[in-house]
């Protein structure tokens, strides 16, 4: 950091501290970037990353410490402060109207004065798209987006809003592989036109490849700043989970050979009535674990709700032993030893009851057992007490709610509780959403243990690296269509890639 | 700090942060602070309008209890608004904002009016037994309703149930106009009182109501915490998501459990008409059915709570109608103190779970 | 934010509980007019029957009242009532602990009534009068239950014979008076009524003939137009009658109502009326020309001190102008010459024993309601007088 003292920081972050509750999320955090610098922000889901970002963009205050920005001390109390002194954040969920057309996506909340619309917006938004190569109709309403050109369109934003300071919240979670290649092509643009940017991510291979700097934090404090060049993935890890960790899956292999479960030709509306699963047929085997890969919202939540009983069928059918489950109710499912564990995006939204605590959660789908009107928590009572014990579950007691457990204990709970339904499917959506890296191998090793008892599981998952190596199969949703089933040993990232959008899907429909 | 640019504000002075959960005893000495506050409050304004302060509170708490008569009539207003808030708790335990128990009791009282008018000449057991289930069929068919059509068309149930308060109420006015009207009272708008045989049993001085409050107190904590029905009630409101999830029938337990909440709420009515006011009138449910959701928050929708929030409640309400009297004052005056009593209590809720931050003296 | 509201809270406390004090000061002072009448009226009163219960001594003797209103109010029904009340605790010597207001008693609320009630009880009342007419089947409920206190009851039908009367007065006789004063200023011989309540209300309908008669008695070419509210207090209701009635060309409004509304409405039109309960001169100088008016401290002192000195028989209650309990407010300069003789000379007739409904009547059906020679029994006067006489239309 000596040597930096000389040169003026875009943003300089002086032991920040912020704290919720009980909970420290930033403790006395430092962190600094140059203009014309890319700094990715490493760490583990709960490790204060957002928290801090969310403190330079005025949606969050300070406890404690100072920000500077170009040297001078400044205080942040709104949104409309931060886009006043030229910071630009890009959040993970976008924030535009559906709608409206891109220039008016991109003009919209200015400030400049007068009444009327400058007439010359579309020019200047043309003028930015070229200087940054940022590719956009700006008529094309934003509800005919793509995931990636509504990302695109949200970087224009800021970037007519003249920020300079540039922080993108996990961009490349909802991108393929190519649009993340895209991306970080605009961001060496920027950083060629002396822009400062932050990237938060957890993906080292990413960090790798676009940062300048890296800083890490670990527990809400940062453990460390290094240059990129001069770190390799393994202390990136290291540093980030505090030990050494090895990073392979293991992959089991079975042979059971025998079909569970057959989906023919179905087709499942949402609650809306939009057509979210269009005609897909696939088949889950005994010992096998099934990856589903797609872009967020290609139909992933409709398929695990429609196994369930859930959601009503429109057409085709779902057969489990050669008996179809269309029709049945999520009742008889449950009884017929189907087993979903859906995360959604906030865990605890289905599958548990959040100010519950474990014992009641294990009694969810089994409170209905007996004739007798009262509820028996006896043997709940034990369960949990066993899970706690083989899953290493942290928790003061097992009447604890489970909303104030880790996300990590959150998601044994989960999963325990259908392991020991003893299920002959497993469905799963994000099983590892928000959970430390050791945290995450354990749900691996849980998985595993199954698929090798001869449990069909439905991996429903984001980390293509992960599903690689973890999945026996993977099938690519887009759009609510398989663009494929591949074999996970034989396939590649860039394929899989290639699979969730629709440039594939488009060929094979100009050919029917 | 000299070189801060303008466009940048001043931090504002106060600012609302979430704290993190407090335990028991730090709650129950935030209550206490409360209400110690809500006292002195209380004891300013009563000095601002000339009255001793000490010699009211005395009031308050003696007439509450200073006699056998004074506490029967404590009982009194306490029956109605303990089942009631009974009646609320289920519904909101399930997350469903059930603000018609005003109606609801009104059904109730409506329901077992018409057998106590019509059929009086029944025993009297079998009479009152009778109209303690219409009572819980009235109210639970009001309280039925929109849970219906939240579960058909998804209507909202907080206006839905608000709604259905003034049909209740303007139901009563009909049949005291029209086809219930006493024909001895010339014209007056009433409906006959009822024969000695329709009129609910006193035990130890008071209508048997507060024993029905009683047994009911355990019946809903029994059904809340121990019964399968109370278990779905709880993930209904905790996730209807997560309820469907584990394969429970939403629809039929929104339906079921508001049913319940009604017909208890009904009961409240079936006591009041035949326990005491021996008529069925307006001021049957007199705004119980929304003191009752107090009462049902604030006791954090435990049953055993709400008894002893409820006595509390009582207490101030009978303490303060001896004190208007006992002092000559306004029945504005003793409604603005029970209302600055009740301000700090609910206000304490807010200081559980928020915290002020004053703006700091910024250093350069 | 916190301590603004709390501030804002005591203010509003400050204000409202000042302007409180303002109208109960305001009541007191004004009712000493009343307080001398009503004692020169109640030293003549001899309680008629035995000696039933004993004596209560002085310092633990206490007197309820429920009200429907406030007295606050400071005209109208309740404050009427409430005179009475203050009359009869001057006359008795009570301190003001000895008299338990319950006020704004809604008397369609069984439960408030009974709680209202029992407080009294509750604080030692020995005798409680209950003002409204829905306060009857509550008040008759507890005299069952609490033998021990004397409840009596304005203006109902029912009573045990013991701890529960009723108590009324002879208003029609005060109305024909009002009537003299009405038929003598009338210029288009139309004079509009306003009614609380429609021709199956003796009470009312009762009051509305007696006006009439007394039109009648000075001019009989003036007819009495009837418009009817159906309910007992309504200041918008009862104005919109009396503007109905101005319109048909009425030049006199009477009423039979609670508020000053109709009255008000007269006085804007640049015409009369006649109020009701008390002298509503102060609220339409212009337009006022005598209102009738009970004097309730009759009746109150009369039935305390019966209580007191354990002379009550529990015997129902129905005086009139000779006992006092009913009058008309002093004439106002409004009135036509030769008002006041006309009124001395009736009142001297009705004291003297002139019953107004007696002798050839007739009602507007032309039906004959009363044969030459004969007279209609109270009972009917205060139960089944469901009839018009024959100068009322109603509109």
């Amino acid at each position: 950091m000596e040597n930096m003292k000389n040169e003026t920081m875009a943003i300089e972050l002086r032991k920040i501290t912020k704290t919720f509750g009980s909970v420290v999320a930033n403790n006395n955090i430092d962190l600094s970037v140059k203009q014309g610098e890319i700094l990715a922000l490493l760490g583990e889901n709960g490790s204060g990353k957002t928290t801090l970002m969310n403190m330079l963009s005025g949606i969050y205050k300070p406890d404690h410490g100072t920000i500077l920005m170009n040297g001078h001390t400044v205080t942040i109390n709104s949104p409309e402060d931060s886009i006043k002194l030229g910071v630009g954040m890009i959040h993970q969920h976008f924030k535009l109207v559906e709608a409206l057309s891109a220039t008016d996506n991109i003009i919209l909340g200015g400030t400049e004065k007068g009444i009327f619309l400058h007439k010359r917006r579309s020019e200047k938004i043309r003028e930015i798209s070229k200087r940054f190569g940022l590719e956009v109709d700006p008529e094309k309403k934003v509800y005919q987006m793509s995931v990636s050109e509504k990302q695109t369109v949200e970087i224009l934003k800021v970037l007519y809003r003249k920020a300079d300071i540039l922080i993108l919240d996990e961009p490349t979670a909802v991108l393929t592989p190519q649009e993340t290649k895209r991306l970080f092509e605009i961001l060496r643009r920027m950083k060629q036109e002396g822009c400062a940017v932050i990237i938060i991510t957890h993906k080292l291979n990413e960090v790798l490849d676009i940062s300048d700097r890296v800083t890490i934090l670990r527990k809400g404090e940062s453990v460390a700043t290094v240059t990129t060049s001069h770190t390799s993935a393994k202390e990136l890890t290291e540093l980030m989970v505090g030990r050494p960790v090895e990073l392979s899956i293991n992959h089991p292999v079975t042979n059971f050979n025998e079909n569970l479960l057959e989906l023919h030709h179905l087709t499942v509306s949402n609650e809306q009535g939009y057509e979210m699963i269009k005609d897909i047929s696939f088949d889950l085997n005994r010992g096998e674990i099934l990856g589903v890969a797609g872009v967020a919202g290609s139909g992933q939540k409709e398929l695990c709700e429609a196994i369930a009983g859930l959601l009503p069928v429109k057409k085709g059918a779902i057969l489990y032993h050669n008996e179809n489950l269309v029709g049945k109710s999520p009742k008889e499912i449950i009884k017929m030893g189907i087993s979903m564990s859906f995360i959604p995006e906030d865990r605890l939204g289905m599958g548990l009851a959040a100010s519950m605590g474990m014992v009641d959660n294990m009694l969810l789908k089994k409170y209905n057992e007996g004739n007798s009107p009262f509820v028996s928590k006896k043997e709940a009572r034990e369960l949990a007490k066993r899970l706690v014990k083989q899953l290493d579950i942290v928790t003061p007691n097992v009447d604890t709610p489970v909303r104030r457990l880790s996300g990590g204990n959150v998601q044994k709970v989960l999963l325990g509780r259908e392991i020991a339904s003893e299920p002959n499917v497993i469905i799963t959506a994000y099983a590892v959403r928000g959970l430390d890296i050791n945290s995450s191998y354990t749900i691996y090793d849980l998985l595993n243990e199954q698929k090798q008892k001869g449990v069909g599981i439905l991996f429903i998952g984001e980390d293509l690296d992960v599903m690689l190596e973890l999945c026996d199969r993977i099938m690519v949703l887009c759009h609510g269509k398989v663009t494929g089933i591949v074999d996970a040993k034989t396939t590649t990232k860039e394929q899989l890639g290639l699979l969730m959008t629709d440039a594939l899907a488009g060929k094979e429909e100009s050919h029917e | 700090m000299s070189n801060s640019e303008d466009k940048i504000k001043r931090e504002p002075l106060l600012r609302v942060a979430k704290k993190a959960e407090i335990s028991v005893s730090k709650t129950m000495g935030l209550t206490l602070l409360a209400l110690a506050l809500a006292i002195v409050a209380g004891g300013i304004f009563l000095l601002v309008i000339g009255q001793n302060p000490f010699k009211v509170y005395g009031t308050i708490v003696h007439g509450a209890w200073r006699s056998k008569l004074a506490i029967q009539g404590t009982i009194k207003i306490a029956i109605p608004l303990l089942i009631a808030s009974l009646g609320i708790t289920l519904a909101f335990q399930m997350k469903f904002w059930n603000i018609g128990a005003e109606g609801q009791i009104i059904m109730g009282g409506i329901f077992a009016s018409y057998f106590a008018l019509f059929f009086d000449q029944l025993p009297h057991t079998i009479l009152l037994l009778i109209m303690f289930l219409a009572g819980m069929v009235g109210g639970g068919l009001w309280g039925l309703i929109p849970a219906y059509f939240k579960t058909k068309f998804g209507t909202n149930e907080t206006l839905f149930t608000l709604m259905l308060n003034y049909i209740a109420l303007y139901t009563i006015k009909f049949l005291t106009e029209g086809p219930w009207h006493d024909p001895e009272s010339s014209g007056f708008p009433k409906i006959a009182s009822f024969t000695p045989n329709a009129r609910l049993d006193k035990i130890f001085g008071v209508h048997a109501g507060w024993l029905i409050g009683l047994i009911l107190v355990l019946v809903v904590y029994i059904y809340i915490r121990f019964t399968k029905h109370g278990y779905e009630i709880s993930v209904v409101g905790e996730s209807v998501n997560t309820a469907r999830y584990a394969g429970m029938n939403v629809k039929k337990i929104m339906m079921r459990t508001m049913f319940l909440s009604g017909a208890i709420c009904g009961i409240a009515g079936m006591t009041q008409v035949s326990g005491a006011a021996y008529t069925l009138g307006e001021g049957v449910a007199g705004g119980v059915g929304f003191t009752a959701i107090t009462v049902a928050w604030l006791s954090k929708l435990n049953p055993v709570v709400i008894l002893i929030v409820t006595v509390l409640f009582s207490m101030l309400e009978k303490g303060c109608s001896v004190m208007q009297s006992a002092f000559g004052l306004s029945a504005a005056t003793s409604g603005i103190l029970q209302g600055i009593i009740l301000f700090f209590v609910l206000a304490f809720d807010f200081f559980t779970r928020y915290r002020f931050i004053l703006r700091k003296g910024r250093k350069a | 934010m916190f301590k603004k509201l709390l501030s804002m809270i005591v203010v509003a406390t400050m204000v409202l509980s000042l302007a409180a004090c303002g109208t109960k000061k305001e009541a007191t002072t004004e009712t000493t007019a009343t307080e001398t009448t009503a004692t020169d009226a109640v030293a003549t009163e001899a309680p008629a029957a035995e000696q039933t219960t004993k004596g209560i001594p002085m310092e633990d003797f206490k007197v309820g009242v429920i009200h429907i209103g406030d007295p606050a109010d400071g005209a109208g029904y309740t404050f009427a009532h409430d005179q009475g009340i203050v009359a009869m605790q001057a006359a008795l010597g009570l301190s003001d602990d000895q008299v338990i207001r319950k006020n704004n008693v809604n008397d369609t609320d069984a439960v408030a009534i009974r709680t209202a009630i029992e407080e009294c009880i509750e604080e030692g009342a020995d005798i409680i009068f209950g003002t409204s007419w829905g306060y009857m089947d509550t008040m008759e409920q507890l005299a069952a239950e609490y033998p021990d206190v004397v409840f009596s009851h304005a203006s109902g039908y029912k009573s045990n014979g013991t701890n529960f009367n009723n108590y009324f007065g002879r208003i029609y006789q005060a109305r024909y008076l009002a009537g003299i004063a009405a038929g003598m200023k009338t210029q288009s011989d139309m004079i509009g009524f306003v009614a609380a309540m429609g021709i199956d209300n003796s009470e009312v309908t009762g009051g509305i003939n007696a006006f009439a008669m007394g039109v009648e008695s000075v001019n009989p070419d003036a007819k009495v137009y009837v418009k009817v509210t159906n309910t007992w207090f309504d200041p918008t209701l009862e104005g919109q009658a009396a503007e109905a009635l101005l319109d048909l060309g009425c030049d006199v409004i009477a009423q039979h109502a609670d508020t000053t509304a109709p009255q008000m409405a007269a006085q804007n039109r640049g015409v009369w009326g006649c109020g009701y309960n008390s002298d509503m001169t102060k609220d339409a100088p212009s337009a006022h020309l005598t209102a009738p008016i009970w004097n309730w401290g009759v009746y109150y002192t009369m039935a305390a001190k019966a209580v007191l000195e354990g002379t009550w028989t529990g015997e129902n209650y129905y005086g009139g102008m000779a006992e006092g309990l009913v009058d008309i407010s002093p004439l106002s300069a409004n009135c036509a010459e030769g008002t006041q003789e006309a009124i001395d000379a009736a009142k001297q007739k009705i004291i003297g024993g002139f019953k107004i409904f007696e002798g050839d009547l007739y009602d507007n059906q032309g039906n004959q309601v009363c044969k030459a020679g004969e007279f209609i029994s109270d009972a009917d006067i205060t139960g089944a007088m469901n009839w018009y006489y024959k100068t009322v239309e109603v509109k």
